[in-house]
């Protein structure tokens, strides 16, 4: 009886607030929250990860990679490469229309390219477009490309290239400020629904004109930062309520979800992995014997077990799953009194509890990125540790915008703890060639060098893997980093969710399948 | 006429105080803000971008002048309504365009808050009345319940009601409301109602408007005037009212820059589109002319409350134009 005069209060509540929504569209919209909130929905400057996943709902690419791995086909229905692997050829989907209307013809394709590569547009995965040398339409269904140097395997470098129209820009020099970013034109199985860019949501309704129709009606992101928040919706997740789906569930939090009713766990391999990256400015840390000293006293295994959850501890720059991984590299173990021994024969002897050779001492500044959640329990398990080697370490704990700063730009540091995260091509060229952009760590072997260089110029795929296994046992022994861990992922999805596939990167590749059920 | 001109004179000294106070805050905001460490063309290129790559984004976003030069330049173009476009939360998008709207939000949220505290603070006031033992658990009870920091509220105020609702509504086989579960993204209101009553119960602010609410009541109400009045067997009540105004905007004016700090707090709880949500991401993305914008908006709410209860104050009672010359 309490209970019942409690639910018409409720439902009375509820009336008076506006009740549920109950007509059949709005109980097939997929919800999800997102830690961060898309800046841009302009394919280019899709930076961050919450706007690459939206990206892959409204856009396409000339070929995507389906769920065996193979490259598949997108805008374009059939490709060929030269057999000099100099250029390739699409041939592209008829009858495909933008979201306004607009046909999509291979005049789409060469503005694409065209403004990628126009020095006034100035985007972070620029580099991605520069094996290209020109670009033609080949007719209203037909393009080619032609490449600066022959590439091996050339139709994978063009899943991440999503097409943007013609008539959507006054010219190929594209500026972040375009409203494009925030009005999005796309030929994807998704379009912005009118009004549907807010602060912090984003709400797409399916294409009806699209050629692989989704099976959802409409997808509403939320920016939603806490974690925990993100939890608590996903623990009433159901077709009307709660959102579908988390991202990225935190270790500490799946085994909420392990026996769940309503949420399944499902996996997803991303190619990244973590590392904790040496100044090697620092006189000290320029040394190998006491990078690898550190190394062997760090215990990767308790830290990922106690903090981070199920993982594959590494042994270089390849996740096992990479073709580049040199399974005859060994794994190092924790061997304290090897790495002891290692410090004193490189002349760092013990004064009380820190390590010394002449006025240099062992007192390294630890500087970690506060947005990166599990960093202060990885920082204090790595500080006891290492203390027993007489390394002594000093946090300094900033916010994101002033660790970009103070580690890759000023580069004001001697340890850090970051991940890479990697797209369908693992290419390590920029964080360990002497030259690369992404080597902040100031890292300069000639013998890496030289194999980067050869690998780069290489024609012959089979060579260039070789080459990357060689790659990777030379880092092993050379520690510009200590390799840490590639995580074991994995999303929580409502069990009204069916044929579920999480792409590797672009997580939404395979959505239009995704099913909502009553 | 003399009062009338004295309230004018009075509001114009205030005005351009407040004009003061907010070029001087603008000032220091812009310039803390673009001194930070790690900028908005560092937030938005890749590590190693050639140095001339950012040089043009920066021209492109207007960052490339120095901070007093750039200060400068901004405050001549806001001056006339114009803050700017954001840099990286919405590249292009006018400031005052994100801006507003969500201001607006908030400070209905916070102002809302504020006048349903004083209402219930009021009311509690009055049927307490004279001070006695036995109310002593009663605001011992006050005290404790409404002593957590607002997001703390927050967060126990959301799993509470989502229980609630499973449990007696969707549980019943009854449609559930679209703001269900807490902190789902709606269009419905009630997320900013509970984020105001959230307001209230938090951060010690019910307690606090009771005391100050009470003491005034009991002031006014044992005062020698009320007893005269009341001798005379005439109605008490207008000049209780008018005695009361003059307090209780105070009240309302001081506490108005708590509510609006606590708000920023709550809105990221409850999921809410506000000023407060915008200006933590913005300042975590080193968004400046959105962060400045706001900034300035969050100053000029405080200082247009304070005039309203300046001149409210000098309007009700003659004796504050007098003191204020």
């Amino acid at each position: 009886m309490f209970h019942r005069t409690l639910g018409r209060i409720a439902i009375a509540l509820g009336l008076f607030i506006g009740s549920a929504p109950t007509d059949a569209g709005a109980q097939r919209t997929f919800h999800y929250p997102e830690d961060t909130r898309p800046a841009s929905l302009l394919p280019f400057f899709a930076e961050d990860m919450s706007a690459v996943r939206m990206v892959e709902l409204i856009f396409d690419s000339l070929v995507f990679q389906n769920k065996r791995g193979d490259v598949d086909k997108g805008l374009a229905t059939s490709w060929k490469v030269d057999d000099d692997q100099g250029g390739i050829r699409f041939v592209l989907r008829e009858g495909v229309k933008w979201h306004d209307g607009e046909p999509f013809t291979a005049e789409d394709v060469v503005f694409t390219i065209r403004a990628a590569q126009d020095p006034k547009t100035i985007f972070n995965a620029k580099s991605k477009t520069n094996f290209i040398r020109d670009v033609t339409a080949e007719g209203q269904y037909g393009v080619y490309i032609a490449f600066e140097r022959p590439v091996p395997e050339a139709e994978k470098r063009f899943i991440s290239l999503k097409i943007i129209p013609k008539h959507g820009f006054a010219g190929t020099a594209i500026s972040r400020k375009d409203k494009f970013a925030r009005e999005p034109i796309g030929t994807g199985p998704f379009r912005l629904k009118k009004g549907g860019f807010s602060l912090r949501s984003i709400a797409l309704e399916q294409n009806p004109d699209y050629w692989n129709q989704a099976k959802t009606g409409e997808v509403q992101m939320q920016h939603t930062p806490d974690k925990s928040a993100q939890i608590n919706l996903l623990q009433y997740s159901g077709v009307k309520a709660g959102v579908q789906a988390v991202i990225f569930l935190p270790p500490k939090n799946i085994a909420l979800f392990e026996n769940s009713d309503s949420v399944v766990l499902e996996p997803y391999h991303t190619v990244s992995w973590w590392y904790m990256a040496y100044n090697h400015a620092s006189k000290a840390l320029a040394e190998q014997p006491v990078r690898q000293a550190i190394g062997l006293a760090i215990d990767r295994e308790e830290l990922l077990e106690a903090h981070l959850g199920r993982g594959d501890i590494l042994t270089g720059p390849f996740t096992e799953s990479s073709p580049f991984y040199n399974f005859q590299v060994e794994k190092s173990t924790v061997d304290v009194e090897r790495a002891n021994q290692l410090l004193e024969d490189a002349g760092w002897k013990k004064k009380g509890d820190v390590r010394m050779k002449g006025k240099l001492k062992l007192d390294l500044e630890f500087v970690m990125d506060k947005e990166l959640a599990s960093n202060q329990a990885l920082f204090l398990g790595i500080q006891a540790q290492l203390k027993r080697i007489g390394v002594t370490t000093r946090p300094t704990y900033v916010d994101h915008a002033r660790y970009r700063d103070q580690v890759f730009t000023r580069r004001k540091f001697d340890l850090t703890l970051n991940i890479w995260s990697f797209e369908e091509v693992e290419d390590v060229y920029p964080l360990f060639h002497s030259k690369g952009p992404m080597n902040f760590i100031g890292y300069n072997n000639a013998d890496v060098d030289t194999l980067l260089d050869t690998a780069k110029a290489t024609k012959d795929y089979k060579k260039y893997k070789e080459m990357m296994k060689q790659l990777h046992g030379l880092l092993a022994q050379d520690l510009p980093y200590y390799f840490l861990w590639s995580l074991d992922i994995y999303s929580g999805i409502s069990k009204k969710v069916r044929n579920v596939y999480i792409q590797p990167f672009y997580y939404f590749t395979s959505f239009p399948e995704w099913e909502l059920s009553p | 006429m003399n009062r009338l001109l004295g309230l004018a004179l009075l509001a114009g000294r205030r005005l351009a105080g407040g004009l003061l106070l907010l070029v001087g805050a603008s000032f220091l905001i812009y310039f803390t803000i673009r001194s930070a460490p790690g900028d908005a063309i560092d937030a938005i290129t890749p590590m190693g971008t050639p140095p001339e790559v950012k040089e043009k984004l920066a021209a492109d976003f207007g960052l490339d002048q120095p901070p007093l030069a750039g200060y400068v330049t901004w405050l001549g173009r806001s001056a006339t309504g114009d803050f700017g476009e954001s840099l990286v939360f919405a590249p292009g998008e006018q400031v005052m365009t994100i801006a507003r709207p969500a201001f607006k939000l908030t400070l209905l949220v916070s102002g809302g808050a504020l006048v349903l505290c004083l209402l219930l603070a009021t009311g509690l006031a009055v049927a307490l009345g004279e001070p006695s033992p036995r109310q002593q658990l009663l605001t011992g009870v006050l005290y404790f319940v409404t002593a957590a920091p607002a997001f703390v509220a927050a967060i126990f105020f959301s799993q509470g009601m989502n229980a609630l609702v499973r449990r007696f509504v969707e549980d019943a086989g009854h449609d559930t409301p679209p703001w269900y579960p807490i902190p789902i993204y709606s269009e419905s209101v009630m997320p900013y109602f509970f984020a105001g009553l959230v307001l209230v119960a938090g951060d010690g602010l019910f307690m606090d408007m009771l005391n100050t609410v009470r003491a005034e009541i009991l002031a006014v109400r044992n005062a020698q005037f009320i007893a005269a009045i009341r001798a005379k067997g005439a109605s008490t009540l207008p000049h209780t009212f008018l005695n009361l105004v003059v307090p209780f905007v105070s009240a309302f004016a001081a506490r108005l820059p708590v509510v609006l700090g606590g708000v920023v707090i709550v809105e990221y709880v409850f999921t809410l589109d506000g000023a407060g949500y915008l200006l933590l991401e913005a300042s975590k993305q080193r968004d400046f002319p959105v962060v400045v914008g706001l900034s300035v908006l969050f100053t000029l709410a405080i200082i247009v409350m304070n005039l309203l209860a300046d001149v409210v104050r000098a309007a009700v009672d003659p004796r504050e134009v007098a003191r204020n010359g």
